[in-house]
């Protein structure tokens, strides 16, 4: 498949995935005296065609799967997953971060293990981080938390569910 | 002080080192005294696989929650007479992650700690200085005896 | 015929080099492994908890101790992810000393490997003579940046000390040095027989595995994958210097992805750098070091930025990516620090499948995490425990290679 520039990128998810691209943008920087450029996909989907958004991705170049982070915005939670395509060319490489809101009413999102098996410690550590279930994980266990860490409690979650009450008191 | 440091070892300090949360930074430098530049092993000190041959506990990092009681195993595993170092401001304050919600604390809210080697990371001169303080210790312990 | 036994094998979880050690758990028959689980997590500080408590220049110092051997990729990658997300221009001349500093990190990190690995398989006279020959350049860094370790000299928008014409020789005479001597490791690594021994188709990660797992670094790398961020990305200065992706047939001409090819691409690596290096300083831009000087003013400033950035950096270990929200306020609101071995852990699966207890040490520490540490091994054999100890189970890699060597 021919090499796809960060615009034609863009219209590619727009094609396979039509009103489901709720926002796109592409971020171009450039760095020391030659002002070669770099550049980032951001990707906003529907939660409902997250699964497929990969899929296509896939369709471009087989990604590399960096990692997932995750942002607690009051109602919802914002889920990023970082990827890179066309790695293994001097200078060609672009981020392509697929992001996805999950409503806190319904924090379920489905694995992607099957697609990238690279994503599973990313997977294990939104489902204790950030309390989502991913649905279809391989391995359901913790991996950075103690297993007698308090059940319910989130560390990256800025609402009651956050690790407020077992922080130390440096002054006691 | 000083005439003291001038007798001779009556023996050669077996050294365990145990990570309990460390950055790594420290870590490096306890291998870098041991290796050729700064050779701790001139004054008879040694690393040993296993607490129970070691006369000095030198331990790295803040406490984290999970190894808390592997602290206290490791401890009280050791023969008597015994000295505890804590290498880094981490583990002798908490250092940059006093507030984390996975951190208990500094070690000494733990073990009783004997030496500390303060820095981030301290150098292996300060490293085999905090060493050499404990050896003072231990000859005053075993004096005791 | 009764049922084969299995025996369980739990080594760990004191373990130094990651930001998680880990604790390994081996199905294991007789000698081979059929089974590897790891539970990870012993040092989980809870890091990005407290940078969303700091500002960004207090995150610095944090970010430095995420890992005390690759303290100038985080800061890095922490920087060009805050730089990004708020728009700054980082002037040329900060942009070369960046990479003059990540690469002797890269120098010092990869003969620190060395040493390690060749501990690891009982040669511990390679570990002193290469520790021995880092000790040079931790001299050049605390030359340059005033610290051994955590050299405190990123800072966003920039570097905080410059490099001046009157460095250079001392800068020169440490390359030489590395030049002259780095054929002695080398020619160890390479030729020595007990060394072939031990390396050569131990450890296997194929090509698709390693694409498959997202595995970074010279991990990768020796498995045939290009992937390089200094190749890949024109990162700091190294989109304007002369760099290629080392791969181990650039020196034995065939990719195997054991153990063998994982140290060919690190020596290869220390080679490299030591020409970055000297790309760098032939090319050094004259200029400011720093964006905005006053600290007081960037912060101002960056507490009024909205948006997002994604900074990569290439680390010793591999890929570093640092994810930043900034959503107006003195701390970031999100903070994401991907460190090279989180990604590493999951190739190790395939690597130590089928290998024997003995290659564990060495295996284990091909992907850089240092296993020099690992605490203690238990042996379940039915209802006895044998307690292994690290010194066990080291004594059983050395008396391997002692086999071999016959």
């Amino acid at each position: 498949m021919k090499r796809l520039t960060p615009e034609e990128i863009v219209e590619y998810f727009n094609d396979k995935l039509k009103e489901n691209i709720k926002d796109t943008k592409i971020e171009r920087k450039t760095a020391g005296k030659k002002k070669n450029e770099f550049c980032t996909v951001w990707l906003k989907v529907d939660k409902s065609v997250f699964k497929d958004a990969v899929r296509e991705l896939c369709g471009i170049d087989f990604p590399h799967f960096a990692v997932a982070s995750g942002s607690d915005m009051g109602d919802y939670i914002e889920l990023m997953y970082h990827f890179s395509v066309y790695y293994g060319e001097r200078l060609k490489e672009i981020s392509i971060t697929i992001s996805v809101d999950l409503p806190k009413t319904d924090l379920r999102i489905d694995s992607i293990c099957d697609i990238i098996p690279g994503a599973l410690i990313s997977e294990r550590e939104i489902q204790e981080m950030l309390g989502i279930k991913v649905e279809g994980i391989p391995d359901n266990r913790r991996i950075f938390l103690p297993e007698d860490f308090p059940e319910g409690v989130y560390p990256w979650r800025k609402d009651e569910k956050g690790p407020q009450n077992l922080v130390r008191d440096m002054y006691e | 002080m000083k005439k003291q440091q001038l007798e001779t070892l009556k023996k050669s300090l077996w050294v365990f080192h145990m990570n309990t949360g460390s950055c790594n930074g420290c870590d490096i430098e306890i291998v870098a005294a041991l290796t050729p530049r700064y050779d701790i092993e001139r004054f008879g000190m040694m690393l040993v696989g296993t607490p129970r041959h070691a006369d000095v506990l030198l331990i790295t990092g803040p406490l984290i929650k999970k190894m808390e009681d592997k602290v206290k195993r490791v401890y009280e595993q050791m023969p008597e007479p015994k000295v505890v170092i804590v290498v880094g401001n981490c583990g002798s304050t908490g250092g940059v992650f006093h507030e984390s919600y996975s951190v208990a604390g500094p070690i000494d809210k733990v073990i009783p700690v004997d030496v500390y080697v303060p820095g981030c990371p301290p150098r292996p001169e300060a490293i085999i200085n905090g060493v050499a303080k404990a050896w003072l210790k231990l000859e005053r312990l075993e004096g005791k005896k | 015929m009764s049922k084969k036994t299995t025996y369980t094998l739990p080594i760990g979880p004191i373990h130094p080099a990651l930001k998680e050690p880990v604790a390994f758990e081996f199905e294991t028959d007789g000698e081979r492994i059929i089974n590897v689980d790891f539970h990870v997590g012993h040092v989980h500080r809870g890091i990005e908890w407290i940078g969303m408590h700091r500002n960004p220049v207090q995150i610095l110092y944090i970010a430095e101790r995420i890992c005390g051997i690759c303290n100038i990729c985080h800061p890095i990658a922490f920087c060009r992810a805050v730089e990004n997300a708020a728009g700054i221009e980082v002037p040329e001349r900060a942009d070369y000393i960046r990479v003059i500093m990540a690469e002797l990190e890269r120098i010092h990190s990869h003969i620190l490997w060395a040493g390690v690995a060749a501990h690891e398989i009982g040669f511990d006279t390679v570990l002193h003579l290469s520790w021995a020959m880092r000790e040079k350049v931790l001299d050049l860094i605390e030359y340059l940046t005033g610290n051994r370790i955590t050299k405190a000299i990123m800072a966003v928008g920039g570097v905080r000390r410059d490099i001046t014409e009157n460095q250079y020789p001392t800068i020169n005479n440490a390359l030489n040095y590395y030049k002259e001597n780095l054929d002695t490791i080398k020619s160890v690594f390479l030729d020595d027989k007990s060394i072939q021994m031990r390396a050569k188709n131990c450890g296997i990660l194929t090509k698709e595995d390693a694409l498959k797992l997202c595995a970074v670094g010279p991990t990768t790398r020796a498995s045939g994958v290009k992937k390089d961020v200094r190749v890949d990305q024109a990162y700091c200065a190294y989109g304007d210097l002369n760099i290629d992706y080392m791969t181990p047939d650039l020196l034995t001409g065939e990719v195997n992805g054991d153990v063998y090819d994982r140290i060919v691409v690190r020596l290869l690596e220390v080679e490299q750098s030591i020409d970055l290096i000297e790309q760098c300083i032939d090319m050094l831009p004259a200029g400011d070091i720093m964006a905005e000087p006053k600290i007081p003013k960037l912060l101002a400033m960056l507490k009024k930025v909205e948006g997002d950035g994604i900074g990569r950096a290439e680390a010793p270990r591999g890929e570093v990516i640092h994810y930043v929200k900034l959503k107006a306020g003195d701390a970031p609101f999100t903070w994401k620090v991907r460190a090279p071995t989180y990604n590493n852990l999951l190739p190790w699966v395939p690597m130590l499948l089928g290998e024997e207890v003995a290659d564990i040490p060495i295996v284990a520490a091909s992907t850089d995490p240092c296993l020099s540490c690992t605490n203690r091994a238990i042996v379940i054999k039915g209802n006895k425990r044998e307690v292994l100890d690290n010194e066990a189970l080291h004594r059983m890699s050395v008396e391997k290679t002692r086999r071999l060597a016959l």
